[in-house]
């Protein structure tokens, strides 16, 4: 019931956002605007269409194949020489790639701009987030086969969570992880996660609330596969990206 | 030549702060400070090297060194953390010491023990080529438990090349349970700025910092070329058990009487012979600066990196034109170190898995990014290639060692590895970490040559001359030269 009427959430923004997935060598364009700025881009083999993924929170690696899951992103200006999605996800695959790298040409590439999510140094002071604390869930996501704790992501999200769980203190945390195993065709290639990540993933943010201070005696840790898309908004709107995470339900 | 001797300057303010140990010091004309010497260790002291004057400054004031066990001769050599730890050399260990001590005492000095003053214990002890590793690069033996104790190694390590015959055999080498690297003394200086916490996650590793088990506070992860030891308590256990031989461990009253003396010492070059003194005229490199000033902070959001000498952009009247250029040109570094970038690529720690893309478009600063020192604000582990091949330069003095990664391969070089230092991987046993480096403080250089921690980089430039054949940035002359004038005076 409550899957079905996700992919059905996920099908009414799909009306207005198209979104992309597909496996392919990344290319890399030195476009110099300053730190952090080239251009990341992929090409679609099956449409041969070019996509911008630069804004990706994990950019690719030029001597490996990439996951590319994405938004085609209203109104986003091809300063990089593609079609800017925006959300999107870049996941590095084990398959090798020969290294490319295109000049600048015309493209100017984008000034780096420190992403939303990031984390404060801890010489900055913040205030502890307001009551009423009730039960409530914390979603991180991952990168394919991957249970990397994603920077400016979900070291954020995950700082945002406890951050409100040591204001809430509250009587138990349960930690799910989630592999997407039911496999799926892309790039005519039958993709699927290992379960195996599941368990990785969840045991790494278990310890993870440990080491931020979470009592270890109220963290319950538990894995699971097959999971099913989530639409929160830390997701995204990425609906096959927001299979591969964690959960971690906070209860009173 | 360098002279490394006690230093007084010329000016009568400075000359009137001198107490009569100094100046004892300076007319013996040696700045060697043996275990158990029993000299009181001023407030401040200065020595001279090949680029200027470095200053040394104890907080809190001067510390009788009697008995004191940073100094105090312990173990069947009369070894002392003195002996590798010096004040002149930045309370590191310059290749030049090394030989002056050797040439004196005919390689009799406690420094040249079999157990790490050597290539390896099994050698002829007599002889000057049983002790090249320390004598021509500055290298002490790194003997590291082999599978690590606590982890399961997802990478086998065979050694390929012995050439100090420490690394095969029936008691030393992978095969007998160790594995002996070699690197440089890393200074005991500035230590709180490697122990600074800036944020609650290694991003590197995608983890929250480890929590020591002492205190329960997270660890800096910045100390130790292999970041073995998170706390100066756990890294004295290390140097107890190893350098100095000792089967006991320090007491709690020696452990604290070191973090004290640890947490007080600072160090920075002082003056320069062409620019003068490096707090002059606006500029504000020089030690006090750092004994005051508040540790741990990101360059990109408070004061930049080496923006000390930002004052030296501007020609002061009154210095010759030699001065003003070589301060200039000190400016100059330190906008290259900050701004001139160039493409990182198959750097694991900063490539992968953090997410910044390989390639990356950054600058020196990117990895050497905390105020006032120059190490990274995050954990620095991170693969230079200083060790790993094929980016490592020649190295036949070393041993080579073949790693397997029996798990995923790592994500630069693949399933098989050759290296002369598996550096952070000894530690986490993660073949992904094979290659990755602490990044050590900048302070100081001057008085410590040679560079990066196995001792490669045989001088300043040596060192640009690495980044520029390793990321083939397109540095210019005046560039490059600008680069080595900024760390002579760090
Ligand atoms: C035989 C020479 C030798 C002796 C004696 C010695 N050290 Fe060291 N020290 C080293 C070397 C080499 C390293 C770098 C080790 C590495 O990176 O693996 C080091 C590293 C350190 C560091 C880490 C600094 C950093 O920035 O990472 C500290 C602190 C330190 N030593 C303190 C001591 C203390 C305290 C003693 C006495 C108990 C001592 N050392 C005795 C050679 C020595
Ligand atoms: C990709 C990260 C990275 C970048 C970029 C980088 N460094 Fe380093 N640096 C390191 C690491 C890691 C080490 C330690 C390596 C070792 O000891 O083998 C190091 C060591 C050093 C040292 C040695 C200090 C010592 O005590 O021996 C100096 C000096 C230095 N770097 C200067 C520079 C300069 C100048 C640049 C720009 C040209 C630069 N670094 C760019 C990572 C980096």
């Amino acid at each position: 019931m409550r899957v079905l009427a996700l992919l059905l959430a996920f099908a009414v923004t799909g009306a207005q956002a198209e979104t992309v997935r597909f496996i392919t060598c990344p290319i890399y364009r030195d476009a110099d605007a300053g730190k952090k700025s080239g251009c990341w881009l992929a090409d679609d083999r099956a449409t041969g269409k070019r996509y911008d993924v630069s804004q990706a929170p994990s950019k690719p690696d030029w001597n490996r194949e990439v996951l590319v899951e994405g938004t085609i992103a209203q109104g986003g200006k091809e300063i990089c020489g593609g079609i800017v999605l925006e959300p999107v996800r870049t996941s590095i695959l084990p398959g090798a790639c020969t290294r490319q790298m295109l000049p600048a040409e015309n493209f100017t590439g984008r000034k780096f701009v420190l992403p939303k999510r990031n984390i404060s140094p801890l010489s900055v002071k913040r205030d502890p987030p307001p009551p009423p604390y009730a039960a409530r869930s914390f979603h991180l996501f991952f990168d394919f086969g991957q249970a990397f704790v994603i920077y400016q992501y979900d070291d954020y999200l995950l700082d945002e969570a406890v951050h409100w769980i040591r204001a809430a203190k509250p009587r138990a945390i349960t930690v799910t992880g989630y592999a997407a195993t039911s496999p799926a065709i892309v790039s005519g290639r039958t993709i699927a996660e290992d379960a195996a990540i599941a368990r990785v993933r969840a045991a790494k943010i278990g310890e993870a609330l440990v080491r931020l201070g979470i009592d270890r005696k109220i963290v319950t840790v538990k894995w699971q596969r097959d999971a099913a898309p989530i639409d929160v908004p830390e997701a995204d709107g990425l609906a096959e990206a927001s299979r591969r995470r964690v959960d971690i339900a906070v209860a009173f | 030549m360098m002279q490394l001797r006690a230093f007084i300057l010329a000016t009568s303010s400075f000359a009137a702060l001198l107490g009569a140990r100094e100046i004892a010091l300076a007319e013996r004309g040696d700045a060697w400070w043996t275990p158990g010497e029993g000299r009181e260790f001023p407030a401040q002291i200065d020595y001279e090297n090949d680029y200027g004057t470095l200053r040394v400054l104890l907080t809190g004031g001067p510390l009788a060194t009697k008995d004191h066990p940073f100094f105090r001769p312990v173990g069947p050599r009369g070894r002392a953390c003195i002996t590798c730890h010096q004040p002149a050399d930045a309370m590191s260990l310059s290749v030049e010491t090394v030989r002056k001590r050797w040439d004196k005492t005919q390689g009799k000095d406690p420094l040249f023990a079999a157990y790490d003053g050597s290539n390896c214990p099994t050698l002829k002890q007599d002889e000057r080529a049983s002790h090249s590793l320390l004598l021509d690069h500055g290298l002490i033996r790194i003997q590291r438990p082999w599978p690590p104790r606590e982890t399961k190694p997802d990478f086998t390590i065979e050694t390929v090349r012995d050439p100090t015959s420490c690394n095969s055999g029936g008691k030393y080498g992978p095969g007998a349970g160790n594995i002996s690297v070699y690197r440089r003394p890393r200074p005991v200086a500035n230590l709180k700025y490697l122990l600074a916490v800036g944020f609650a996650y290694d991003p590197k590793q995608g983890m929250p910092l480890p929590l020591d088990p002492e205190s329960g506070e997270p660890m800096s992860g910045n100390l130790m070329a292999d970041g073995r030891a998170g706390t100066l308590h756990a890294q004295m256990h290390d140097a107890a058990a190893t350098h100095l031989e000792l089967l006991q461990h320090f007491d709690r009253a020696d452990m604290a009487r070191i973090v004290d003396f640890e947490s007080r010492i600072f160090t920075a070059q002082q003056i320069d012979k062409r620019g003068g003194a490096l707090n002059a005229d606006g500029a504000e490199g020089g030690a006090e600066k750092l004994a005051t000033s508040e540790p741990g902070q990101l360059g990109s959001i408070g004061r930049a990196v080496w923006s000390e000498f930002a004052a030296w952009e501007t020609p002061k009247p009154g210095l010759t034109p030699e001065e003003n250029a070589f301060r200039a040109s000190v400016a100059r570094g330190a906008k290259v170190f900050r701004d001139k970038t160039f493409l990182i690529s198959d750097s694991a720690g900063i490539n992968s898995p953090i997410g910044f893309g390989n390639p990356v478009r950054n600058s020196c600063v990117f990895c050497h990014n905390m105020s006032q020192m120059g190490n990274d604000v995050a954990p620095g582990q991170v693969d230079l290639g200083t060790t790993t091949l094929p980016f490592a330069d020649p190295a036949p003095h070393l041993p080579l060692f073949r790693i397997t990664c029996t798990a995923a391969p790592h994500p630069h070089y693949g399933r098989v590895i050759y290296t002369n230092d598996p550096g952070y991987a000894l530690t986490t046993g993660r073949c992904a970490d094979v290659g990755k480096i602490t990044l050590q403080s900048m302070r100081g250089l001057s008085a410590r040559a040679p560079y990066f921690s196995n001792g490669s980089a045989k001088d300043l430039r040596a060192i640009i001359d690495y980044y520029e054949r390793r990321y083939h940035i397109g540095y210019t002359e005046q560039e490059k030269q600008d680069l080595v004038n900024l760390m002579s005076v760090l």
